[in-house]
């Protein structure tokens, strides 16, 4: 399944060009990056929005805005994580869901203290996408039909034993975390994607099995012969997008004090277009090999501020998944006329 | 200019960054097969993609019998007369035998319902020309690769072309179906079709064609000459700019030293029987064979990539079971420079620095598996000067360095890993002929050094300058050895012996 | 014959079919009732439509998310220019296959000329027709059907077959025809099989790929149209579930998701055997939550074997005789 894959990723010229590419200062590198182009979007539309309806900057308005984006933002880390192995999980909201109704369930049934009743809910995340990652190196298969299949499976076991019935009687301590404002406009939720994406930045830089995850996404074949356990290193990837998916169940779970199954829609479907979203946005490579920790972590933010924008804006919320698709589809050329542009300059 | 079916004049194509063909002439006459030789990045497969409408020219001109021709698409390049038989796979494995050799044809009118007893019976035809066993129905990814091989001919002979180009088309063909294809280019050659030929396999060019090409780096080395009264020292020469010089460089023993490496009768899973050889330790020791005679496989099972079944693996003498590059290279100190340094050997989408470092990330790092740039840096640096990789910063992307010092870059990754034991596959495929000498300083210099090296190749005047001895494998056997004393001539003469000796008991 | 028959791609799946009602039949006697073989065609009838949407774009080697979108988008549309513009149904329902074949247009078109991946392509597309089908009907469905088209949806010929066995019927000799005799056909497959080999051959890639998408939007248009006249009404979740099914019918059916390979007929008999279990889990009572596990465990043994077919034949062809 190499059709997954972006056809026209850059691919260096067959005769081995020679160092052409100007070097560039770290500011010009930076203006010419995907981040700032994000940034100059986000200032964009909070003055656009912010003219139009002065709700938008209100405190209550930037509180509900940055719980969302939290949500979003753990979701696109989620597919992140995957995306720079060179594969994608459709299961991010299947197993998000999963995680978090075991959470509910250990809290509410089980009676468990909040702590280890997350604890519990993010295991099950790594577990499930341990089994995904296994499947998906041991047949050798693309992650695609993998995670579409497993994706139906978890979900629905997960509504075959909890009955499609919902845990309402989520620890207080829990629910609390979702609604506590701090200095009024801060939800801690957002104060916790940001902590989540500084690790990640972190692994991601100096450990050796991130930057073994990016090495086995840029080029499987070159890494193993380089001595790195490709293999393994995809579960793992697939492993940390089970519990960053997880997270956002969590996260979910705590804003509306109850574990719903149908929280992320039908077999999880309604996550999938936040979860690319983000990290295509973002930059990341969809052939893999290259993270971009801040641009999704920015990608998700947009999103979820025109998403409010919008609202705020009484478009009618049916019609907003159109111009999130549209925003998608904007993105997508963006991104190649920024790199053809790149390419055209020998900028890269 | 009458005469010729196909002339081109001053043809240059630039990619970014390189300059590909410059100024290249070429004239076809009717009648006669033309051999376009050149080493590899010399420019053949470009000139051949412009000619079949795959790449636009950028200046100069073409044109088939005084009619100016400048394709924009393969559809009309195939239109105008030009037909090939290309280099890499080029049929859809999931497709019958006719379909494929009538693709073209069939796909020019995409509403006409295929009659497909009709599309087998014509196919037929072509089986029976080319004496291919096989039914027109049958799918050609059930097929051997020598089958799929005659099919690709056949379909470019369906299309009648006036001027036919063969690029490397023996490759993967016995010698009997390599004369039955002869037959059939000297049966063209007969009916006026031009051909063009291209192979490295320097005696086959001897045997069939009429004139030559020889480009040099994107430029005419000569053109259109008459290949007789050519030697095969003038068509090297041509090629790479100078004669086979050998540098003598003093002769090596090293037998008597430890063994580094021992494989005791090993089996793999890529087909080897019972393949059994030692390295001593600072020995360079050659491994010949041809491609597709299990070098690589064999190299590849060393390091752990590949499985192998049975027999045993011995570093300094103790027995080992490597099943994964990680533990060839952490626990024994092998490495292996791959022979496709684009898709093998290097990540080229990730810096300088990520290339050479990556086998050095576990060695430097913390307890909490983590490690700084700046001490990769203090590792990688040394090595990077020592072999002179002339790049910007180590921050660079590697994509963006020349063939050279990309290989240099993956020869460096295991100097910093520091192994004792190298695997060098095909390392001077595709540089320039300073790298290429630089290469082969290096590898001597870290056998004096105390490395072991077992050097893969192909490219007979480097194995008698570089091993101290050769070992010669054929259809994934060892069928000799030979003790490099540096003399051209008995040394190649006896690996070719070894080789030939096989063939021949293999066809009795 | 017998042989060349088992060689097949759809061998296996119709094997799985035919024990399968004979097993269940004699299990369960009210299985093979006229009813509820009746009920069976109908829920193959529209299934397979959609499998083949997503059928045709596997063969290209490329996947299409937006199949379900646009089947909805073409359903509420029919619906709605019944209901609100009062236009006769066949008027209507050309007009609604139009626009699936305009969105599969679109897919096509920007796969073709971004090269970016339909994965992608497809998603994005995906929200923005479903968008537009909530931002219409504000999730209301239509109504307002006329009583022909109700008639359609559930009349029956011979007794058993229902009227909509038709459409499936004819579609799939067309589809087969056009994917296996035409050569813009032929095309598709050989783009999905080898695109270079394709191109180099004179194919033109970028034509394959929307004329494949064109054909997956009709054909999802034309499945959400007959559950229109199936329900008798214009719901605007129709295409919601369809994910998973179009994917499992194709694969179970043999085909190969990097393109090239794939089976009308094995695409038939894995629509049937997805009927099948469905039914059985409503008919012994079986919790129908289930349905998706065993969906999603039918996709996994079936890409499994392919997978082992393939790795098989490969084998076989390394290790035969020159």
């Amino acid at each position: 399944m190499t059709n997954i894959e972006q056809k026209n990723a850059p691919s260096p010229s067959a005769m081995g060009a020679q160092p052409t590419a100007r070097q560039m200062g770290v500011v010009q590198r930076f203006l010419l990056s995907n981040e700032f182009g994000l940034i100059v979007l986000i200032v964009l539309f909070t003055i656009v929005f912010a003219s139009i309806s002065p709700m938008f900057l209100s405190n209550f308005s930037l509180y509900a805005m940055g719980r969302t984006a939290a949500v979003n933002i753990m979701i696109g880390f989620s597919m992140m994580v995957v995306i720079i192995t060179g594969g994608l999980n459709l299961g991010v909201g299947a197993i998000g869901v999963c995680g978090a109704m075991f959470s509910g369930w250990l809290m509410q049934a089980a009676g468990f203290h909040w702590v280890p009743a997350c604890f519990g809910g993010l295991t099950l995340g790594a577990m499930l996408g341990t089994a995904n990652g296994v499947m998906i190196v041991k047949s050798g298969l693309h992650s695609f039909i993998i995670t579409l299949a497993t994706m139906s499976v978890m979900f629905g076991a997960m509504i075959f034993i909890t009955q499609a019935g919902s845990f309402r009687e989520i620890s207080p301590a829990f629910s609390a975390l979702g609604r506590t404002k701090i200095l009024n406009v801060l939800s801690p939720m957002l104060l916790t994607s940001v902590v989540i994406g500084i690790l990640l930045w972190a692994a991601f830089k100096y450990t050796t099995i991130g930057r073994e995850i990016l090495a086995a996404g840029a080029n499987p074949k070159a890494a193993e012969l380089s001595g790195i356990r490709v293999d393994r290193m995809v579960t793992y990837a697939h492993a940390l997008s089970g519990v960053l998916a997880v997270v956002a169940g969590l996260m979910l779970v705590s804003r509306t004090g109850a574990a719903i199954p149908s929280m992320a829609g039908q077999l999880g479907q309604d996550w999938l277009l936040p979860a690319f979203l983000g990290p295509v946005l973002g930059g990341n490579l969809l052939t893999g090999g290259r993270i971009s920790v801040l641009g999704t972590f920015l990608g998700a933010f947009l999103v979820t501020m025109l998403t409010t924008g919008l609202l705020l804006m009484q478009v009618g919320a049916f019609w907003v998944q159109t111009y999130l698709g549209l925003l998608l589809l904007l993105a997508v050329l963006l991104d190649l006329a920024r790199r053809s542009y790149l390419a055209r300059n020998k900028l890269v | 200019m009458t005469g010729f079916t196909f002339q081109a004049r001053g043809v240059t194509k630039t990619f970014p960054g390189v300059v590909a063909l410059d100024q290249v002439n070429l004239s076809l006459m009717p009648g006669s097969v033309h051999a376009l030789l050149g080493e590899n990045g010399a420019g053949k497969s470009t000139l051949i993609k412009i000619m079949t409408g795959v790449h636009r020219h950028d200046a100069g001109t073409m044109d088939i019998d005084g009619a100016p021709f400048s394709p924009h698409s393969t559809r009309e390049a195939i239109a105008a007369g030009v037909g090939v038989v290309h280099q890499e796979r080029n049929l859809i494995p999931q497709f019958s035998i006719a379909e494929n050799i009538f693709l073209e044809t069939l796909s020019a009118d995409p509403f006409k319902p295929i009659d497909y007893p009709k599309l087998y019976r014509d196919a037929q035809e072509w089986l029976d020309l080319l004496e291919i066993d096989a039914d027109p129905s049958a799918k050609v990814e059930d097929l051997t690769v020598a089958k799929m091989q005659l099919v690709e001919i056949a379909k470019a002979l369906a299309l009648n072309s006036r001027i036919l180009m063969l690029d490397e088309p023996t490759a993967s063909l016995t010698q009997h179906e390599t004369e039955r294809l002869f037959g059939i280019v000297g049966r063209l050659r007969a009916d006026g079709v031009s051909l063009v030929f291209v192979s490295h396999k320097l005696e086959e060019v001897q045997e069939i064609c009429d004139q030559v090409t020889v480009l040099r780096d994107g430029r005419n080395a000569c053109e259109s000459q008459p290949l007789a009264g050519l030697g095969r020292q003038d068509i090297v020469r041509l090629m790479i700019g100078r004669t086979e010089q050998i540098p003598t460089w003093d002769q090596r023993d090293c037998r008597d030293r430890d063994v580094a490496l021992e494989l005791r009768q090993v089996t793999t899973n890529a087909g080897h029987q019972d393949v059994s050889l030692n390295l001593h330790q600072g020995e360079v020791l050659g491994l010949y064979g041809l491609v597709g005679s299990g070098r690589t496989e064999l190299a590849k099972a060393i390091i752990g990539a590949d499985k192998i079944i049975s027999g045993a693996v011995l570093v300094d003498g103790s027995e080992r079971s490597i099943s994964s590059v990680a533990e060839a290279l952490h626990e024994n100190r092998i490495g292996y420079v791959s022979e496709d340094r684009k898709s093998e050997g290097l990540i080229l989408m990730h810096s300088v620095l990520e290339n050479a470092g990556i086998t050095v990330w576990r060695r430097l790092q913390n307890a909490i598996w983590a490690f700084t740039d700046r001490a990769v840096e203090k590792t990688v640096s040394p090595v990077i000067k020592k072999l002179e990789v002339r790049t910007p910063s180590l921050q660079q992307t590697t994509g963006n360095l020349s063939g050279g010092n990309q290989q240099k870059i993956s020869v460096a990754k295991w100097l910093a890993a520091n192994v004792k034991i190298l695997i060098v596959d095909e390392p001077t495929v595709g540089v320039d002929i300073k790298t290429k000498a630089y290469v082969h300083e290096l590898i001597r210099e870290l056998a004096d050094a105390g490395t072991s090296v077992l050097l893969i190749t192909s490219d007979m005047p480097e194995m008698v300058t570089v091993a101290d001895r050769i070992l010669v494998m054929d259809e994934f056997q060892i069928r000799g050895e030979v003790i490099n004393d540096r003399d051209y001539d008995r040394v190649s003469h006896e690996i070719m012996k070894h080789i030939h000796g096989a063939s021949e008991v293999a066809a009795e | 014959m017998m042989q060349s028959a088992m060689k097949t791609d759809w061998f296996g799946p119709f094997i799985v079919s035919v024990a399968a009602i004979i097993i269940v039949g004699l299990l369960k006697p009210s299985f093979l009732t006229p009813f509820n073989i009746q009920i069976l065609l109908l829920a193959i009838s529209v299934n397979a439509l959609v499998a083949f949407a997503q059928m045709v774009i596997i063969g290209i080697g490329q996947m299409n998310l937006s199949v379900g979108a646009i089947g909805g988008l073409a359903a509420i549309s029919f619906a709605g220019m019944m209901e609100v513009w009062g236009l006769p149904w066949p008027i209507a329902s050309v007009l609604a296959l139009m626009i699936g074949l305009l969105a599969g247009v679109l897919n096509g078109v920007l796969v073709a000329l971004t090269g970016v991946s339909a994965f992608v392509i497809t998603l994005a597309t995906l929200s923005v027709f479903k968008g537009i089908n909530l931002g219409i009907t504000e999730a209301q469905p239509f109504y307002e059907i006329p009583e022909t088209v109700k008639w359609i949806g559930n009349a029956s010929v011979f007794g058993t077959v229902p009227l909509l066995f038709i459409p499936f019927a004819v579609t799939t000799v067309v589809l087969w025809y056009f994917l296996f005799r035409l050569p813009l056909g032929r095309t598709i497959l050989a783009v999905g099989g080898n695109t270079h080999a394709a191109e180099l051959s004179g194919i033109s890639v970028p034509q394959a790929e929307i004329v494949a998408h064109a054909i997956s939007g009709l054909l999802a248009a034309l499945a959400g149209i007959m559950l229109v006249a199936r329900l008798e009404l214009g719901q605007p979740s129709i295409g919601d579930d369809w994910l998973i099914l179009s994917f499992a019918a194709p694969v179970i059916g043999g085909a190969v998701l990097t393109g090239g390979r794939v089976s009308v007929a094995g695409t038939c008999f894995g629509v049937v055997i997805i009927a099948i279990i469905t039914q059985v889990l409503v008919l012994f009572n079986i919790d129908p939550f289930l349905v998706q596990v065993v969906l999603g465990l039918l996709i996994l043994w079936a890409v499994g074997v392919n997978r082992l077919r393939e790795i098989r034949g490969q084998r076989q062809v390394a290790g035969g005789p020159a």
